[in-house]
């Protein structure tokens, strides 16, 4: 008797199922490749009772919106353009969840990461803060994907409604896009400064505030644009698509990388990346004013001047940031010093430390003052304005700029000499550095208000003396504006200069510290990495 | 023209161009440990060996896995750690203990790169935990003594998002994730909300966390604190079976007879300075060489306290207690001078049934080295 081994059937593998394997293993490799937060977060989100609710409620208004809108339509909806009541009614629907709650959760996702102490678990991780920050960053995004694919139909339905054409409805969603990601930016942002329960009273309540106030504002320009229409010429709508983009992507990437910094230990370098963001910004900033001067003429006039206001702004904040930090370089950092002599001369003033922040702020500063003057300059000669009213116009913008400049290298220089003093004391507490930094800013705005008033023979002004104080660009505009006393503007770049020249000269010491060799051990084991 | 300087902040002896590696330097004058110093101060009294030239921070002896080095931290006045130098040896579980407030929790913290020293420097296989945290944190398991969870995750997905974040993908994460669950007991649990579980669990749940990336060393804040005895039991086996895997554990914990039965070596810190260091049995001895001693005698009890106090004065006798046919005392000698007292009672016509010499425990040990301090 012979025994037969029991043999396994086998089914050949189908077609099928081979295309669902490789499928499978595919996905395993995207998820694999993607950002562990962005599956986290996703994971988790798709179980929040937040996400549900949400969901749940775009659902049902946009529902509800379908039939109540075409009702109250009825029966003009067969024979008139019927879009524009629908498309609006949408964009409410889809405008609150995209610009308040998506952004509201992300500050909210990367605050309790930090209140409840999980920020530290993943900060022992080898995820960067960086990889932290985006993705929160894209798991917002996905949220919002997920929304606006939710209602694409009911876009799709107002379209075929007729009344508004594509590009306006492209430019609602584009939109729509672009402002929630950016809030959603700030969001973030805004997460890692609560520190307290008052704190994050506190920053919840400012991030509402603009986030109500973003929508407002977005909303009312979006409304606007589907009622009566896009006013822009092709030229002119392309080159605010691209100027708008361009922006949010430099003031996105400038947030991002303060958002990363503020959850980066000390001892790496933190300076290096938030000044090249800086001074992209800022340069797309000048750019885009000057080339809305070149593409919209006239009308450009008071984005211009808006623009310089922002720029002067946020060199004013970010300079006195600048300087204000710490003198010591790390071992860490001194390891990515510049080593060859013009990297030295050139690339120093990105390193961290308050003396190579100041001459940055200079140099920065210099250099916009001086793009915007000249751009603005070739502008108005490519245009062919005639001679008196490019005098006018430098004396009312360009004389201005260049006196705030001036006036803010003395400032700078002003808060240095503070925070040195302040530092001298090994820990100072952060509320000294700020106490001391708000009086610096408080005189520095009460000088040029002095000014004004002085060689005003302290005539009452014609507008709210509070923003004025507080805006030195307006003060000093206006004082310009009223003309002042020969010599004053002179002796106020003078001193800029040579402060500006002190300052370099004070700050050659810097370019000393050498790099030093990372340890070879180290340097394999980032290899193998 | 490329200048560098070398060395000055590595920590690898086999650094190319560095100096060669100085095992007797001082160890307050490593560049490492003053230049990365967040605020970079040296603690008062160290003016001078700040300003001393760097020498190449690496272990004294490479086989240790943990180094603190002369590691300072200060929050405004006060002194959370300092001046605390230790070293823990490759596959050694050393025990941290100290009472609330001695800085243990600040050390192991800047230790797992969550805190920056004020001063001084700690190494973790050879690397610096200011200059390169995130090669420390490859090789590091920081099990924190309380820790934060995430909502709507099951302990699968918790595991599963750490060990990706660790870089683990594909089959080598499935694995891992599997072992992890099956070697701390939670994988009949895995599909459950970690919100819901209870405190041993979620310390194991941790545990697991900081084990899903095989690390060579665990840090361990409290692992035993809030836990029932069998889930003491069970956390304890763990702890017994990873060091003998080869794992490097520095463990702090307040329930000493368990450390002192894990333990190769303890340290006892207080008021942020270490006090002792090394195996109980070396502390001992390194301490005041007190003995305790239990008589059983069986005749003349209303003799036995004159019969003690005619003792060699050398031996000073203290805290005599008569208890019927016992009679306990300390003196302050060691087995020889432990045999002479028994020789005596028995010259002297004593019945000596039993004799019982008391070796201190851990418990004892901690109370006498922080004796004074404590409170």
């Amino acid at each position: 008797m012979t025994t037969v081994a029991p043999t396994i059937e086998t089914e050949p593998a189908s077609a099928d199922s081979n295309w669902l394997a490789w499928l499978d293993r595919w996905c395993e490799r995207v998820g694999d490749a993607i950002n562990p937060i962005l599956v986290k977060e996703t994971r988790q989100s798709l179980k929040s009772r937040q996400f549900v609710v949400t969901f749940s409620m775009i659902l049902f208004a946009a529902l509800a919106w379908t039939i109540a809108g075409s009702l109250s339509l009825m029966p003009q909806i067969y024979t008139t353009p019927s879009a524009p009541r629908m498309m609006i009614g949408y964009y409410a629907v889809l405008a609150l969840p995209m610009m308040m709650v998506v952004p509201l959760a992300a500050y909210r996702s990367l605050e309790s990461e930090i209140d409840d102490g999980t920020l530290e678990l993943l900060s022992i991780t080898t995820l960067s803060p960086w990889q932290i920050v985006m993705g929160k960053l894209a798991s917002a995004s996905l949220q919002m994907l997920l929304y606006f694919v939710t209602l694409f139909p009911c876009l799709a339905y107002a379209y075929s409604l007729r009344g508004v054409d594509l590009p306006t409805t492209l430019l609602v969603v584009a939109s729509l896009a672009v402002t929630g990601l950016l809030l959603t930016v700030i969001g973030l942002f805004f997460a890692p400064l609560a520190r307290g329960r008052s704190g994050r009273v506190a920053t919840m309540l400012v991030l509402i505030f603009l986030l109500v106030l973003a929508e407002y504002g977005i909303s009312s320009m979006v409304v606007g644009m589907i009622l009566y229409g896009n006013p822009l010429s092709p030229p002119e709508l392309l080159f605010t698509v691209l100027a708008t983009l361009a922006l949010a992507a430099a003031l996105g990437h400038l947030l991002l990388t303060a958002t990363a910094a503020q959850l980066t230990p000390e001892t790496e370098n933190r300076s290096t990346s938030l000044r090249l963001s800086l001074l992209v910004l800022t340069t797309i900033c000048v750019a885009t004013m000057v080339a809305g001067l070149l593409v919209l003429g006239n009308r450009a006039i008071p984005v211009y001047i808006g623009g310089l206001v922002v720029i002067a702004g946020l060199w004013t904040f970010c300079g006195a940031l600048m300087v204000g930090e710490r003198s010591t370089i790390t071992p860490r950092i001194r390891r990515e010093l510049p080593s060859s002599f013009l990297a030295r001369l050139f690339l120093t003033w990105l390193t961290p430390g308050p003396t190579t922040g100041l001459v940055f702020a200079i140099t920065g500063i210099t250099i916009l003052a001086s793009m915007q003057y000249a751009s603005m300059d070739w502008v108005m000669r490519a245009a062919d304005v005639s001679g008196a009213m490019r005098r006018q116009f430098q004396r009312v913008v360009g004389l201005p700029a260049v006196l705030f400049s001036a006036y803010l290298i003395c400032f700078l220089v002003a808060v240095r000499a503070v925070m040195f003093v302040v530092r001298l004391r090994n820990n100072p507490r952060v509320e000294v550095g700020v106490a001391a930094l708000v009086v610096v800013a408080v005189m520095a705005a009460l000088v040029p208000y002095s000014m004004q008033l002085h060689y005003n023979d302290y005539q009452p002004l014609t507008y709210d003396p509070i923003w004025q104080v507080t805006n030195w660009v307006f003060t000093m505009g206006t004082a310009v504006d009223r003309g002042l006393p020969a010599g004053v503007t002179e002796r106020i770049v003078g001193a800029a200069v040579c402060l500006s020249l002190l300052s370099c000269f004070a700050a050659w010491q810097t370019t000393r510290p050498r790099r030093i060799a990372t340890p070879r051990r180290v340097q394999e084991e980032l290899r193998r990495r | 023209m490329n200048d560098i300087q070398q060395d000055s902040g590595g920590q690898d002896s086999g650094t190319e161009g560095t100096a060669a590696m100085q095992p007797d330097a001082p160890i307050a004058s490593t560049a490492t440990a003053g230049d990365t110093a967040s605020d970079q101060t040296a603690p008062p009294g160290d003016a001078s060996e700040s300003r001393r030239e760097p020498t190449v921070g690496v272990h004294s002896d490479p086989s240790d896995c943990i180094e603190l080095r002369r590691l300072h931290r200060f929050f405004g006045d006060t002194r959370a750690v300092n001046d605390v130098t230790f070293s823990v040896g490759r596959g050694q579980v050393f025990g941290y203990i100290g009472p609330n407030g001695a800085g243990k929790t600040t050390s192991m913290r800047i230790l797992a790169t969550l805190d920056l020293p004020s001063y001084g420097d700690a190494f973790v296989d050879g690397f610096s935990v200011v200059n390169d945290p995130e090669l420390v944190r490859k090789r590091l398991g920081f099990m924190p003594d309380s820790f934060g969870t995430y909502r709507d995750v099951n302990c699968r997905e918790y595991l599963d998002f750490f060990a990706r974040a660790y870089g683990l993908v594909g089959r080598q994460r499935t694995r891992r994730l599997q072992w992890v669950l099956d070697f701390t007991g939670t994988s009949g649990m895995a599909t459950k909300p970690i919100r819901g579980l209870s405190k041993g669990m979620k310390q194991r749940l941790c545990l697991g966390r900081a084990l899903v990336h095989d690390p060579a060393v665990m840090i361990l804040d409290e692992p035993a604190a809030g836990l029932d005895p069998r889930a003491r039991i069970e956390l304890r086996r763990m702890i017994r079976e990873l060091a003998d895997r080869g794992k490097t554990i520095l463990i702090s914990s307040h329930i000493l007879t368990e450390l002192a039965e894990m333990c190769d070596a303890v340290g006892i810190i207080e008021q942020g300075q270490l006090l002792a260091t090394g195996s109980v049995d070396q502390i001992q001895s390194d301490t005041q060489n007190r003995s305790e001693l239990t008589l059983r005698i069986l005749n003349r009890h209303d003799e036995i306290l004159t019969c003690l106090s005619g003792l060699d004065e050398n031996l000073t006798i203290d805290n005599p207690i008569l208890d019927g046919q016992f009679v306990r005392f300390g003196f302050s000698g060691n087995m020889t001078d432990q045999a002479a007292i028994v020789t005596h009672f028995v010259t002297q016509g004593f019945h000596v049934a039993e004799v019982n010499a008391h070796k201190k425990s851990l418990e004892d040990l901690f109370l006498q080295v922080t004796e004074g301090l404590v409170q």
